[in-house]
């Protein structure tokens, strides 16, 4: 049987477009314009879910995007909330949350149970460590939502940016009428709503009256045509963020939307009442079954019992009478009201208005699929029901309409202070931020009237804060209502034999709240962490009212006093795929990252960066691939691309006073043509970064830094040179220069067959720097020596990466030239005892624990970190980085970085780098001790993961090479030209 | 014929484009492709137009004095009578592109290799990309929160912000009627950011375009 109605004006449904889809197995039909659960209602079917804990029938609650006890699953798509979910053609539904289908769930034993499962429940059974696995396993067998299809394909969901002057939120009465007067101020403005169309309640809370549905139809429309007034509907705005930033989310996307200011004209949710069995399929609130009627053309039931506490209950029930729906009765939980046209038109259908009385008790069938009766009973001079007094009233549908708690989550996420304002019985904005307005219900405004009056004035609000000269006057803010307040204090009928229900979420009932605060679970916070009140899908948006006012009630509090929670972004849930969107993770590659791939090179992410960790050789592990790239530095001549590397320059009369200043060696001594080591320190003397400074003239230097360093050290240095007005101008040259480390006994070999430059040890020293073409291409040369053999770091605009590359893989072809990688450079350093920032060093790291006291020149007049090293000289020292070697003929595991030395019982150290050197056929590192263990030939012990303990000797460092010997000619002739 | 030494950022990424490559200051250039139907964007690698750029506090001065045309207003741009622009970065860097058929970086370089005081060169290694199309907006919508709707092409504007996570320096105009961006970015950022944007323009219709197309 359908419960469709005749066509209604203004409906949304097109019924020129029938539908069919399948609902666990049944045929559904409906039309185009249908929700999932309008569909369903339609048809006949009133237990549309199961509740999560007692896997409770459940039908329409409030009918706007919290039913989240009717979520369905379509296919792959998990958990869309049937009230909102349009019905599309071909859907094969089903209710998620059951065992054997919502008809028959075989899991509606729980409810049976329900007297075992108290209120902080989860917290009980997992308080015993035993039993801890038992209730894990349980609980996980039987919760979860929806059956996850792992072969669902990934949905790429692109995420924007929007713009505009003003953004409204909510398209209702209020929010309609701020958004046009906004736009007739000059505003872009763009407004949003999380329903289908726009509207809001002036398109269904009529009581009959249909001049309401069209004066808001005329706002509806003039909102459409105006040029500057951009509506979105079908889109939630999810959060606040500062500076008026707001996500939109829509089916598709998520938007960004960045405002100028923001109108919350986001509305109310209408709030249930507490009574025995309020859960049953066929009790719902007021609003929703307006809904029903008005957009889908669905009669919500046959016979009604309205439940009411304000005018919007008399209102509804008009609705319903117009629509055919019998009312059985009117049940105020309000005193005697005088008599106005509302209570006329009711009384003139003859329909019973019982004063000062609640809903008892809901009955429903023995199947408990549906309501069968309610049992109404007088209320005492404090509100107590008379159960004595009562009388059952057959009805196959109950309405709710007990109040509304404000949707004030984005006001709260913007920093809005709010008020418990008695009149309206709900929390208002008392304090809004700059550019942030709220008008409408949000407000306290709440009929047709006040509501536009009110979006009027927050628009002209906006308008004055944006500048924008507004012609109309200013409005003051409509006065609150006084005649009645649209939401009643204290909603709440205890019953001995409870499901009373607070949260349909979590199945909270009445008692679970008296229970958790004779638990001592009595402020909101506590309260809602042990109950688990608001913490289901739909957020508390019909339960953490009601819970405030219940712990109100119990401490002998005012609402207000009690307060909220907090309503963290996003407020709504989002599908995940929405948040992800489209992967924007930036990576770096220097110019030469193609060469590297067709070499076989196994790349590894350093910062942003990739980098060849070593190049793959057929039938060669990774071990013997580093070894022998690190034996062909040592024998032979071997390239890496060393252009991440920072790279800067400094030009201008005080750029050596400069480098200085941020550096902690002398640099206004280095003569043309010749580097030196740079360390830098931060102003506690801590080692942050470290590089090569080069002198190409009189006043100008280019200088490297570490690869993770580049970006940070250029905007520190920036701004220490606009801090310090010294002459002279940075350049950051990391992206603009590649660089490639030519190392090895035959580099030289190799680089004179690609350049006219005197290479010869006495032309172009150790240390020196020359500005040359090599293979026709404009090039840097500094002669460095990181890997502890004859090199050149050859510098060049990046353009010209590649074909320098080439040019010395072809030059060095006859040498057996091969590229290293990463992991060989390491090893090579390792042997040569240098260490590398950040790994050999850390967040404490001073230059003399590091060892690096000789980089530091004290007697200059000042640099950073200069006088925490001298507050620090006096004080002992805590440990010092030492080399050590394991025994040439250890086998087995060998330590990590980061294991701990050993003394004793005591830790008095830690490694932080070793690695088997190929060079000296033996485990070598560097390490933290303490004093006492760092003289060479100490022995120390090393804690394997495992705790077993490895034996090292501390040893002098480089390992390799240690008078440098690689570097020199035996007729060494340094020339450097004088500065 | 030798083999070239300048090449794009993100010359490996498009070098598997059928097209027709020319050289333009010594580095291979996708210059058009077969398919020259209109695209709703069109996304072109400009790296090859030389540049070359100069910070200071008398850079501006300096440029003066080379004749060149300064922009009044920081992170703004005028066209340069031979062909190309010069944009104004702040108040005292700037940036100079030259066209296909102008070469006044190099004479720049070449004139500041012994550069005066206060004034100090830029080496520009930029992936630089040309886009056009009337989708752009959206492209930008996904990848940039900057607004540039709100900008008065008049003004010749410049922007420096950030695209996906890279910073980008961005001259919005319009070519043939229909929006045209040039983007500069870091080119160790080329890859990414030329993938990702051809990947979006794709989605939207677009694709890779021939620089000829958008050398303006």
């Amino acid at each position: 049987m359908s419960h469709r109605l005749p066509p209604l004006p203004g409906e949304w449904i097109d019924r020129q477009h029938p539908i069919d889809a399948l609902f666990e197995g049944d045929r559904l039909p409906g039309y185009l314009g249908d929700t999932i659960t309008s569909a369903l209602w339609a048809a006949g079917q009133r237990v549309l879910g199961r509740s999560f804990k007692y896997h409770r029938p459940r039908g329409i609650l409030s009918f706007a995007n919290h039913d989240i006890n009717v979520l369905v699953q379509d296919g792959q798509r998990l958990n869309g909330r049937a009230d909102v979910t349009p019905l599309t053609a071909g859907m094969v539904l089903s209710a998620v949350n059951t065992d054997g289908g919502v008809r028959g769930d075989r899991r509606r034993i729980l409810d049976f149970l329900s007297p075992f499962l108290p209120v902080g429940f989860y917290y009980k059974a997992f308080h015993n460590k035993r039993l801890f696995p038992f209730w894990e396993r349980m609980i996980r067998n039987i919760s979860g939502l929806g059956q996850i299809d792992p072969t669902t394909p990934h949905i790429r969901t692109a995420k924007r940016y929007d713009f505009c002057d003003v953004l409204v939120i909510g398209a209702g009465i209020s929010g309609l009428s701020a958004a046009l007067t906004a736009a007739n101020g000059g505003a872009d403005v763009v407004i949003v709503d999380e329903n289908a169309r726009a509207g809001g309640s002036g398109g269904y809370q009529l009581g009959g009256d249909w001049s309401r549905a069209e004066q808001t139809q005329a706002l509806v429309d003039a909102v459409q045509q105006h040029k500057r007034i951009r509506l979105y509907t079908d889109t939630l705005a999810a959060a606040y963020y500062a500076d008026y930033w707001v996500p939109l989310v829509d089916g598709e996307r998520l938007t960004k939307m960045r405002a100028k200011a923001v109108i919350m004209a986001n509305g109310a949710y209408e709030q249930p009442a507490v009574f025995r069995n309020n859960d049953l399929p066929g009790v719902m609130l007021a609003s929703a079954a307006q809904r029903l009627i008005y957009r889908y053309a669905v009669k919500p039931m046959d016979r009604a019992v309205v439940l009411t506490a304000n005018f919007d209950g008399y209102r509804a029930a008009l609705d319903l009478a117009e629509r055919g729906i019998q009312v059985q009765a009117i049940v105020d939980l309000r005193q005697s009201q005088s008599s106005n046209s509302l209570i006329q038109a009711l009384q003139a259908r003859g329909i019973p208005i019982y004063f000062q009385s609640c809903i008892y008790e809901a009955k429903g069938h023995p199947t408990r699929d549906g309501v069968a009766s309610a049992v109404i009973c007088p209320l005492d001079a404090e509100g107590v029901p008379q159960p004595g007094f009562s009388q059952e009233i057959p009805c196959d549908g109950i309405l709710m309409s007990v109040g509304w708690a404000p949707a004030a989550n984005l006001l709260y996420q913007a920093g809005t202070r709010m008020r418990f304002d008695d009149a309206v019985q709900q929390f208002i904005p008392d304090q809004l931020p700059a550019g942030v307005f709220a008008c409408g219900r949000v407000n306290g405004s709440y009929d047709w009237e006040r509501k536009k009056q009110d979006g009027d004035r927050a628009a002209l609000d906006a308008l004055a804060f944006l500048g924008f000269s507004p012609s109309l006057p200013s409005i003051p803010r409509p006065a609150p209502l006084v005649e009645e307040s649209p939401s009643h204090s204290y909603p709440v009928v205890d019953h001995p034999a409870g499901k009373n229900f607070v949260d349909f979420d979590e199945d909270l009932q009445f008692k679970d709240f008296k229970n958790a605060a004779q638990e001592g679970f009595d402020n909101i916070e506590l309260l809602k962490r042990f109950t688990t009140v608001g913490m289901g899908p739909s957020q508390g948006k019909h339960s953490n009212m009601n819970a405030l006012r219940i712990l109100a009630r119990i401490t002998g509090k005012t609402p207000g006093d009690v307060g909220t929670t907090t309503a963290r972004p996003f407020f709504h849930p989002v599908p995940l795929s929405h948040l992800a969107g489209r992967g924007f993770t930036p990576e770096r590659h220097t110019p030469l990252h193609s060469r590297h791939a067709s070499m076989n090179a196994v790349f590894m992410p350093v910062g942003a960066w990739r980098r060849p960790e070593y190049y793959a050789q057929p039938g060669k592990s990774r071990e013997d691939c580093i070894r022998a790239e690190v034996n062909t530095v040592r024998t032979g001549v071997g390239l890496i691309d060393v252009g991440t590397l920072g790279k800067l320059e400094i030009r201008g009369p005080d750029a050596a006073l400069f480098l200085e200043r941020v550096y902690t060696g002398r640099y206004s001594n280095l003569k043309v043509g010749m580097s030196r080591y740079a360390l830098m320190l931060d102003e506690a003397g801590v080692v942050i970064d470290d590089g090569v400074i080069a002198r190409f003239g009189a006043e100008h230097f280019y200088f490297t830094t570490t690869t993770s360093g580049a970006a940070a050290i250029y905007r520190e240095l920036a701004r220490l040179n606009t801090l310090w007005q010294m002459d002279c101008g940075l350049v950051n040259l990391t992206g603009a220069r590649s660089a490639i480390n030519l190392a090895g006994p035959y580099a030289r070999a190799v680089l004179s067959k690609l350049t006219d430059l005197d290479l010869s040890g006495s032309a172009f020293p150790y240390l020196g720097v020359r500005e040359a073409v090599i293979a026709g291409i404009p090039a840097l040369l500094m002669r460095v020596g990181f890997v502890g053999e004859w090199g050149y770091e050859i510098h060049v605009p990046a353009e010209f990466a590649p074909a320098l590359w080439d040019a010395l893989l072809e030059a060095g072809q006859s040498q057996g030239v091969t590229p290293f990688g990463v992991e060989a450079q390491r090893r090579l350093r390792l042997e040569k005892g240098h260490l590398i920032v950040g790994q050999d060093t850390d967040g404490l790291t001073t230059p003399r624990e590091a060892n690096l006291g000789w980089a530091v020149k004290s007697d200059k007049p000042f640099f950073i970190g200069q006088r925490s090293l001298q507050a620090m000289a006096s004080r002992p020292i805590q440990h010092l980085l030492v080399g050590f070697m394991l025994e040439p003929t250890f086998q087995g595991t060998p330590p990590q970085e980061c294991h701990l030395v050993i003394d004793g019982s005591d830790i008095a150290g830690r490694v932080t780098s070793i690695t088997f050197s190929p060079t000296l056929q033996r485990y070598i590192g560097l390490a933290y001790v303490k004093p006492s263990l760092s003289t060479v030939g100490t022995s120390i012990f090393i804690r394997l993961s495992d705790r077993s303990m490895i034996r090292a000797t501390v040893s002098p460092t480089p390992f390799y090479d240690p008078d440098n010997t690689r570097q020199k000619e035996p007729l060494l002739q340094r020339q450097e030209m004088a500065v | 014929m030798n083999s070239p030494l300048r090449f794009s950022a993100i010359h490996d990424a498009v070098r598997s484009l059928p097209g027709l490559w020319r050289d333009i200051n010594g580095m291979p250039t996708l210059w058009t492709l077969p398919d020259s139907s209109p695209k709703t964007i069109g996304i072109a690698d400009l790296s090859a137009l030389t540049r070359w750029g100069v910070k200071g506090a008398q850079a501006a001065d300096w440029l003066s004095q080379q004749g060149l045309p300064i922009p009044e207003q920081p992170n703004t741009w005028v066209p340069l009578p031979e062909g190309g622009l010069i944009a104004r970065l702040g108040r005292t860097e700037f940036l100079i592109e030259d066209s296909v058929g102008s070469a006044i970086a190099p004479r720049l370089a070449a004139a500041c290799q012994s550069p005066p005081p206060k004034v100090y060169p830029v080496l520009r290694q930029d992936l630089a990309l040309g886009m056009v199309g009337d989708r752009l907006p959206d492209l930008l919508r996904q990848t940039c929160s900057f607004n540039f709707q709100a900008l008065a092409l008049a003004d010749r504007p410049v922007i420096l912000t950030s695209m996906i996570g890279v910073a980008v320096t961005i001259l919005p105009g319009e070519l043939h009627g229909q929006p045209f961006y040039r983007i500069w970015c870091d080119g160790t950022f080329g890859d990414y950011l030329w993938c990702t944007l051809l990947d979006i323009a794709i989605e939207l219709g677009g694709g890779a375009v021939g620089t000829e197309l958008v050398q303006g």
